[in-house]
């Protein structure tokens, strides 16, 4: 009896040697094809440009295998990724399709990170979501990836290469989209505050330029006076605190972030409450939710943590032989004012700080903070 | 025989830490899904040797009885500079690693002088230094990226004929050609009398400056070293404070756990090759046991600590703590 069952565990082990070469031997043919079209699902997968690349791996049968290979883990941000990952993968329609979902976070050494990498590219897996610590370090991964047929898709800190997909957000689009709301109501132009982020970066010009150009294409009269939020709280309360005493009165504002600080400048001034365009902080849509009538009009946007679902979703399509752009232009997401609603936009039981800009509806993507929370950041 | 109890008794630490890596790396192949393959040891080496040549450039400045804080801006530095001039024909890429590590060279020189003639504590000095180093390394990259010699670093990142890490053979190759000789030599000597007690080696007319000022230019060149190697590895360039604060804290780690003593002379690079080696294997622990990303840094902690302890462990053996210097 004993012996049988080691002859089978024998035997088993050599089928799974043989299916292994085999599979080995098809999947180093592969690597992505440049196509011409159609993108499968241009919604979803917007093209960052119309000149992007249209890639289309070689289709493999479910279910799939893949990992998160995260850089540092030391914030709100990074964990709240962490268990919106976690959460997409097991929702039913997802987790039919993955036999695994494995998570490492190696630091902020980006030498341990591409070793990560390359241990997930050895061990197996079909695809590789990263939030890279290092733009252009990744080549010979990226390399090494596309020779064993693996999908290595890249988000929120993107991977410079025209050889792996990344998923990027559009700062600017976001910048836009706040003022078309100003623009939409205060349809005469007027007075603007604008809470900008932590000057020097990227992210905080790609956004303002945004919001400018909208002004300026809106040919109404328009006056933004800037402040520095940096992003934060009680940073962006003391600036707003103080614009409202220089300058008295603003028709509209917007913020970067740290928008519930703004909005509490507002009700501690006595300023009357007017259109606003931010981000996606849980105490700010409260704010929203709870002064729409006294004319608190938000809209709230951003590209939250819930855009790791978005890299899995793309690089599960791609794993299906779907045809995906490798440069794709993250959606927003966002609600308008009046339709905030609690337990779906907001969650008044939630700290203030929890980000729920967690609905990609072009993506069909939503998730619920009990679904988010409900994930431990284990590793499975 | 003696001879021979000797020389194990001597290097006992070396031992240990050679022992305990085996062990670790054995739990890490033997539950990795790809098992004990040549390339999940390649990518475990490459990754390794970085570390281990930052270790042995703290390890050089630890034997004098300092501590270096700025070799991981130094290892920064050097990777900034190769992503500028490591690249070209075979020519110029030699011409580009020399440049290298001379400046590693010239930096670790920097180091010493000022501990040297300005008799500073090593500790403020490197700091110091360090922020420097840093400065010129975000001087070169203000943002990620450059380029190496594409085939260079293939082939040293890259595996040998029969599977083996091309980089494991390069580290093995400089402790031979530089630290074996360093360490038989008068000076060598010199730095372990140093380290052991100044004032008694000054008295023994060993030329201590001279000792302490060749240990930190050793120091900055296995630093330049590092950096190299990890251009190699990630085909690019990036001043990142984090990282380099990181290396600099990994490397002492890594000579502690390579059983080389904070107080100085005792101990050797070999020993702190082994720790950094073990050093990474605790953070690989990671990838083949599921555990929280939470409770990853603890889990790493703990680990470390342990890891650290079996060093003193002898010292619940021993009546007399005198008996550890017989």
């Amino acid at each position: 009896m004993k012996s049988r069952s080691c002859m089978r565990r024998v035997a088993g082990f050599g089928g799974v040697l043989l299916i292994h070469s085999i599979f080995s031997v098809a999947s180093y043919a592969a690597g992505p094809k440049v196509v011409s079209g159609p993108n499968s699902d241009p919604n979803c997968f917007a093209p960052w440009t119309e000149n992007v690349k249209l890639f289309q791996f070689q289709r493999k049968a479910g279910p799939y295998r893949i990992a998160l290979a995260n850089g540092f883990i030391a914030n709100t941000w990074r964990i709240q990724m962490i268990k919106t990952a976690k959460a997409y993968a097991s929702q039913p329609d997802v987790a039919a399709k993955l036999k695994e979902f494995k998570v490492v976070s190696t630091g902020e050494d980006v030498a341990a990170q591409i070793a990560a990498v390359n241990n997930f590219i050895d061990s197996g897996y079909d695809a590789i979501v990263v939030n890279a610590q290092n733009p252009t370090a990744f080549r010979p991964v990226i390399k090494r990836a596309n020779d064993a047929g693996v999908v290595l898709v890249a988000f929120d800190n993107t991977l410079d290469t025209e050889d792996a997909i990344n998923v990027n957000v559009d700062q600017k689009g976001l910048g836009r989209y706040w003022a078309d709301w100003l623009v939409k109501n205060l349809p005469n132009g007027g007075k603007i505050l604008e809470v900008r982020g932590v000057s020097g970066t990227s992210v905080d010009r790609d956004r303002h330029d945004g919001i400018q150009e909208v002004f300026k294409a809106s040919g109404k009269p328009w006056e933004t006076v800037e402040v520095l939020g940096k992003w934060d709280d009680p940073t962006a309360q003391k600036v707003t605190a103080d614009a409202i005493a220089v300058h008295k009165h603003f028709d509209g504002m917007t913020a970067q972030g740290g928008d519930t600080g703004v909005v509490q400048a507002m009700i501690d001034a006595k300023h009357p409450f007017v259109a606003f365009g931010g981000e996606t902080e849980n105490g700010f849509r409260k704010f929203c939710a709870k002064y729409s009538a006294d004319g608190l009009k938000c809209a709230s946007g951003g590209t939250g943590p819930a855009q790791v679902a978005v890299a899995i979703k793309t690089a599960i399509a791609a794993l299906e032989g779907n045809v995906v752009p490798q440069s794709i232009k993250l959606p927003l997401a966002r609600v308008e004012d009046p339709n905030l609603k609690d337990g779906q936009d907001y969650y008044s039981e939630q700290s203030d700080n929890f980000f729920v800009g967690n609905a990609f509806p072009t993506c069909g993507i939503n998730f619920t903070a009990q679904e988010i929370m409900g994930q431990s950041e284990a590793n499975q | 025989m003696r001879d021979w109890r000797y020389h194990v008794g001597e290097n006992r630490d070396t031992l240990l830490a050679f022992a305990v890596f085996l062990i670790m790396f054995g739990i890490y192949t033997g539950n990795h899904p790809a098992g004990f393959t040549a390339n999940v040891v390649t990518t475990a080496a490459n990754k390794g040797v970085i570390l281990a040549l930052v270790a042995m450039a703290q390890t050089a400045v630890v034997l004098t009885a300092g501590i270096d804080l700025s070799v991981g801006m130094i290892f920064l530095l050097a990777n900034c500079l190769a992503s500028w001039i490591v690249v070209g024909s075979p020519g110029m890429t030699a011409l580009g690693l020399l440049g290298v590590l001379l400046v590693g060279l010239l930096c670790g020189a920097i180091n010493g002088l000022v501990v040297i003639f300005g008799r500073l504590q090593p500790i403020v000095t490197t700091i110091a230094t360090g922020a420097v180093y840093f400065g010129l390394a975000l001087f070169l990259r203000p943002v990620p990226g450059g380029d190496v010699n594409s085939e260079l670093a293939d082939s040293l990142t890259g595996q040998l004929p029969g599977g083996i890490p091309a980089s494991l053979v390069v580290l093995f190759l400089i402790i031979l050609t530089i630290w074996l000789p360093f360490r038989r030599s008068e000076i060598g000597r010199a730095v372990y009398a140093v380290g052991s007690s100044e004032a008694a080696a000054y008295m023994s007319g060993v030329p201590v400056r001279k000792a302490k000022f060749v240990a930190y230019c050793l120091s900055g060149l296995f630093a330049a070293m590092g950096g190299l190697f990890l251009t190699f590895f990630t085909y690019s360039g990036e001043a990142s404070a984090a990282n380099g604060g990181a290396y600099t804290l990994y490397s002492i780690a890594a000579v502690v756990l390579g059983g080389i003593s904070l107080f100085g002379g005792k101990g050797s690079v070999i020993g702190a090759v082994f720790g950094a080696l073990m050093f990474r294997t605790i953070g690989d622990l990671l990838f083949v046991f599921d555990l929280e990303p939470l409770w990853q840094p603890l889990f790493q902690g703990v680990v470390l600590l342990l890891a650290v302890s079996l060093g003193s462990l002898r010292l619940f053996q021993i009546r007399n703590r005198l008996d550890l210097f017989g």
